[in-house]
């Protein structure tokens, strides 16, 4: 997959063999396309990779969950066929609390529903509902994600009569879920889940959900619909789409590579793009970091917004309002990562015995309480570390132990509400700080806990800006707020992954539907990109299957 | 049974009011029933403290729908609002912003601060008007259901796509900003520098219980924005006699249509027979008929405390269980034995004829919010102060002053101890901030009457002090206020009706809520 691109001429250059990239290298060669996919990095994935961080490991270092993705890619790449294959436990997510008591969730909706009966008995005879209107919202939110959002005000009938399906889904529903899915998408998570229910372990556990790296609290209008977001594909006992990938999130790059190539397509690392070369105003290419140059008819950007742009593009040949409004992206991502390599199991008060290994197969989550949520997000907006982490980790060992040595462990684990901008010292020199503060805090849950640790490393918000070029360590290239999504999203009057430059695409998590291993926003791109060239040379690029 | 009269509007705020004026205008016999000896609801003016007179609740005025003051002739009846041309931002520096209506002074001020913000102004306050111009279109629209297949809907909803649409792309795009930002945000779009940011932004949090960076506040930016003065937008005005006055005014054109007003006469339960509303009862017993009754109380109290919620459909009564009606603001009036001096700002000047605004970064409001956010108030809050007797002289005796004080954060629920044991360290707390700007403050105070979200619960009867009646949180506004299905002022008891800013459009001096609810009865009338 290294070294160097076989021709000068493409139909399509991808930047960046991220998961959305490769989705749409898939696509396009499938298409019949001559595709080249350059990525700067020596692995493949972005912020949907695997790596040898701790000899003998397999260390997911972006994301961890691939339980979002979107089935019809799986099927229609044949991705099972290069080896993909996903993993989930028995349990989706085990809340540790401060008394040290643990609730966990099962997928089995009558055992999650005997945990929160310890809790609050009126919870627990409420949860089951409450997973069927999420699931419901879900599905109408899913059937977006494969959308191109309509171009407003300008909207053409077309695209319009794109969306009637998905308006027929809503009505069907009938008036009062139609009025309550309207009424929940500007909602804060706090205020969605207070209405429902009282137990604040429970509620702390599902508002966790809502983070999604970034810093809106679960306090935050509109955090509510990420409730919704995070639930597609969750199936049907579960509230979070919390799947892995077995040999690690990586694995599904390299599905989505391998399917890639054998329709044709080359991938090559360690190629990093400086610039998109333009002529006559529309993208001809890229020139590599190594001075060389390739030309192509279509460049399509898996790199975020801003850096597609001010980095490879240059503001200079931008419409000013364009500019204005990419420097007005907000990214603000507010979220750290540490990997422990792990002597054993670690020991949680009240999870023990031949049950330790089902309890703990989903995320552990440390959200004792929207407050404690709600605290943390305070503390970050103003640039400090929260006094209390709120944790969102997994061990993935578990379900899979290839990913590290015989009877050794790997945890991973988000820190929520770290900020990108520190308001006391910088990253570079508080990375250990960080690393440090989540043993700490896991040793007081599970008491021995830091004996247990063999090795452990950590990513801040600046290192994932810098390593996987995720500005201000967004991991969805850009805050998903009400804001910046649907046709806000990157900027408004672009929502449709193409640009003001001709011959340029994004399909980066900074365009519709946003973040998270969905492969969506690739997908997504193809087609405007297939639909312009057809437009453009009269031939619909072939199909095959 | 005789029927005594066509209606009777359950309280005498401004809105009851209008109501009850549009409703006689158009030859109904009305009566307005008034728990209090005065008229008002909370735009009230009163002697609190001999010689010295408040307007005890809402203080300024900006929103009244130009069209009552036409429709109404309220003019005639002693309507007269004294324009409040300026804002001052003192900071803890001893610097400060001031801006007044000359556009270009104002800029110049700015520009002390940030050259870049003071090009922006301009820009910015274009687009606002533009954007409040085309916004102010759905304060005078029933609010059509989305769900509804009537052709009375569908026609509204495709003539709001229509206007909305025909924004044209940029004002379309801010509009859908406007609808999901924060005001911090939303700002900082335009601006860099702090005390203009806050003061602007401090706009956008009156009446929420949220924060400049909660998103969303922006919408309340804008709210606060569609103000029109004598066709000036967003200019504030103060009612002469203080904003008891409006309601005076209202009350006034409302008798010279006929309307009956009666006060200390609280209204205990609507007299409800098969299905529909035939009356009330007092709570003296009392029963008064007619054949129609309107509250222009909050949604709490119309649909659960003037009924019995067991003649209401569960769904609804869900619905406004959980309708937000949070306070988080409380007021302190004080009288003052001289002159105030500000450290900024020594001696006589025009800063006292207008708004102060205690905003010194948005941080700073952010921070009272976030305390209040846990049930305590802001120590150090954000707090909008007017001087009515420096406009109005009328309102204190010749040589004293009045002060009026509109603070935020207040909870109406505290986290530990009660509103009565905490109501004087929040009026110190209040006069210690102010005392920061205003050094001799503390010397020159001869009474101070400190109302808490609970004072203003329990004198004006809004549920838990909230100004308008429920938060103009985007999942309480437009069809979805206060519930899905019942913004189009009806109730699902017949003849029973809603005119407060629980309703579209919601709250501030509006009367549009008593307007639009009028022209809804009406209509009903004439089917």
């Amino acid at each position: 997959m290294k070294g160097v691109p076989a021709k000068q001429a493409y139909d399509v250059i991808i930047i960046g063999a991220g998961h959305n990239g490769l989705v749409a290298a898939a696509y396009l060669a499938r298409a019949h396309l001559r595709v080249l996919v350059l990525e700067r990095r020596e692995v493949l994935g972005g912020a949907a990779a695997t790596e040898a961080i701790f000899p003998g490991y397999r260390v997911d270092t972006g994301s961890f969950s691939a339980g979002s993705f979107l089935p019809r890619l799986v099927q229609e790449l044949n991705l099972a066929q290069h080896s993909l294959e996903f993993l989930e436990g028995p349990a989706w997510a085990h809340a540790l609390q401060l008394d040290g008591r643990g609730l966990t969730f099962w997928r089995d909706v009558s055992r999650s529903q005997a945990e929160i009966e310890q809790f609050s008995p009126k919870d627990a005879a409420k949860y089951p509902a409450y997973l069927e209107e999420l699931r419901r919202h879900a599905r109408l939110l899913q059937a977006t994600w494969t959308m191109i959002p309509p171009h407003i005000p300008e909207t053409r009938w077309s695209e319009l009569l794109s969306w009637t399906p998905i308006g027929w889904q809503l009505r069907r529903q009938g008036k009062r879920a139609m009025m309550e899915f309207t009424r929940a998408l500007p909602m804060p998570a706090a205020d969605y889940l207070d209405e429902r229910f009282e137990s604040q372990a429970l509620k702390g556990a599902l508002a966790s959900a809502s983070a999604f790296g970034g810093l809106l609290s679960p306090g935050a209008a509109g955090t509510a619909l990420m409730l919704f977001y995070q639930a597609i594909g969750a199936g049907p006992g579960a509230a979070w789409a919390l799947r892995s990938v077995r040999g690690g999130t990586g694995r599904l790059s390299e599905a989505l590579a391998k399917a890639a190539q054998a329709h044709g397509a080359e991938v090559c690392l360690e190629s990093g793009v400086r610039r998109v070369w333009l002529q006559d105003g529309r993208a001809a290419g890229v020139s590599l970091e190594s001075g060389e140059q390739l030309s192509a008819r279509v460049v399509v950007s898996n790199a975020g917004p801003g850096q597609t742009f001010f980095g490879l593009v240059g503001a200079e040949h931008l419409p000013v309002r364009f500019v204005r409004e990419l420097k007005n992206i907000k990214y603000r991502g507010g979220a750290g990562r540490v990997a422990l390599a792990l002597a054993d199991l670690p020991d949680f008060p009240g999870v023990s015995g031949a049950g330790k290994e089902e309890r703990l197969s989903g995320r552990i989550l440390l959200a004792p309480g929207l407050e404690y949520l709600e605290k943390a997000a305070d503390a970050a907006k103003f640039g400090r570390l929260p006094d209390n982490l709120p944790l969102e980790a997994a061990i993935p060992t578990i379900l899979d132990a290839s990913l590290a040595p015989p009877g050794r462990h790997l945890m991973l684990v988000n820190v929520q509400y770290t900020p990108y901008r520190l308001v006391e010292g910088d990253w570079e020199a508080r990375r250990d700080e960080l690393g440090r503060r989540v043993v700490e805090t896991l040793e007081t849950y599970a008491p021995g806990f830091s004996r247990l640790v063999l090795d452990w490393r950590a990513w801040t918000p600046l290192d994932m800006e810098r390593i996987f070029g995720l500005t201000e360590g967004s991991h969805s290239h850009g805050e998903m707020g009400l804001d910046q999504l649907l046709f806000m999203r990157p900027v408004p009057g672009y929502g449709q992954y193409r640009t003001p430059i001709h011959g340029l695409y994004l399909c980066s998590a900074g365009t519709h539907p946003g973040g998270g291993v969905t492969g969506a926003p690739g997908y997504n791109a193809t087609r405007a990109v297939l639909q312009d060239l057809s437009r453009q040379t009269g031939v619909v690029p072939g199909r095959p299957d | 049974m005789p029927e005594t009269y066509d209606a009777i509007v359950i309280g005498a705020g401004h809105n009851g009011l209008v109501n009850a004026a549009y409703l006689a205008k158009a030859g109904k016999k009305v009566l307005v029933l008034e728990r209090r000896p005065v008229i008002g609801g909370a735009s009230v003016t009163e002697e609190v403290f001999p010689g010295f007179k408040f307007s005890v609740f809402s203080y300024v005025v900006s929103l009244f729908r130009p069209e009552i003051v036409r429709d109404l002739q309220l003019t005639r009846h002693g309507l007269t609002i004294l324009p409040l041309e300026s804002t001052l931002t003192p900071l803890p520096d001893g610097d400060r912003l001031y801006r007044d209506a000359d556009h270009y002074r104002a800029m110049r001020e700015i520009a002390r601060f940030s050259r870049r913000d003071a090009d922006a102004y301009e820009d910015y306050s274009r687009s606002m008007y533009f954007m409040a111009k085309a916004v102010k279109y759905i304060l005078g629209v029933v609010p059509p259901d989305p769900t509804s297949l009537h052709p009375r809907d569908i026609g509204e909803l495709l003539r709001l796509a229509r206007h909305f649409l025909g924004l044209g792309e940029e004002q379309l795009f801010t509009l859908a900003r406007l609808m999901t930002m924060s005001s911090a945000d939303f700002l900082e779009r335009w601006f860099e520098s702090e005390p203009l940011k806050a003061t602007l932004s401090a706009s956008g949090i009156i009446g929420t219980f949220l924060g400049p960076r909660s998103p969303g506040t922006a919408y309340v930016l804008l709210h606060h924005y569609m103000g029109e003065i004598d066709g000036v937008f967003r200019s504030w005005g103060f009612q002469k006699g203080g904003t008891g006055g409006l309601a005076q005014a209202v009350a006034l054109a409302a008798q010279s249509y006929g309307v009956e007003i009666r006060t200390e006469a609280p209204v205990n339960q609507v007299l409800l027979k098969d299905g529909r509303a035939t009356g009330v009862v007092l709570e003296n017993g009392d029963e008064l008929h007619a054949r129609r009754v309107v509250s222009s109380l909050d949604p709490k109290q119309t649909f659960l405390k003037l009924v019995d919620p067991a003649q209401l459909p569960d769904e609804l009564v869900a619905d406004i269980q959980r309708f937000n009606i949070r306070g988080s603001s409380g007021k302190v009036n004080l009288a003052l034995d001289a002159a105030p001096e500000f450290a900024c700002w020594p001696g006589n000047g025009p800063h006292l004829r207008g708004a102060i605004s205690i905003s010194p970064s948005t941080d700073y409001i952010e921070r009272a919010f976030d305390e209040a956010k846990y049930g305590d108030f802001s120590h150090r809050p954000y707090i909008d102060v007017v001087f009515p007797s420096m406009i109005d002289p009328e309102m204190a005796p010749p040589g004293k002053y009045v002060m009026s004080c509109f603070v935020q954060y207040a909870p109406y629920r505290l986290r530990s101890g009660n509103w009565d044991e905490k109501r004087e360290a929040f009026g110190d707390a209040v006069v210690n901030t102010l005392g920061e700007y205003i050094p001799n403050l503390k010397n020159i105070i001869l009474h101070r009457q400190v109302l808490t979200p609970l004072d203003i619960e329990r004198m004006t009867g809004l549920s838990e002090g909230n100004i308008f009646q429920g938060e103009l949180s985007l999942w309480q506004l437009f069809f979805l206020r206060p519930a899905a299905g019942f913004a189009q002022y009806r109730t699902p008891l017949r003849d029973y009706y809603q005119c407060g800013s629980g309703a579209h459009p919601g709250g501030g001096i509006t009367g549009a809520p008593g307007r639009l609810a009028a022209l809804e009865i009406l209509r009903d009338w004439k089917s």
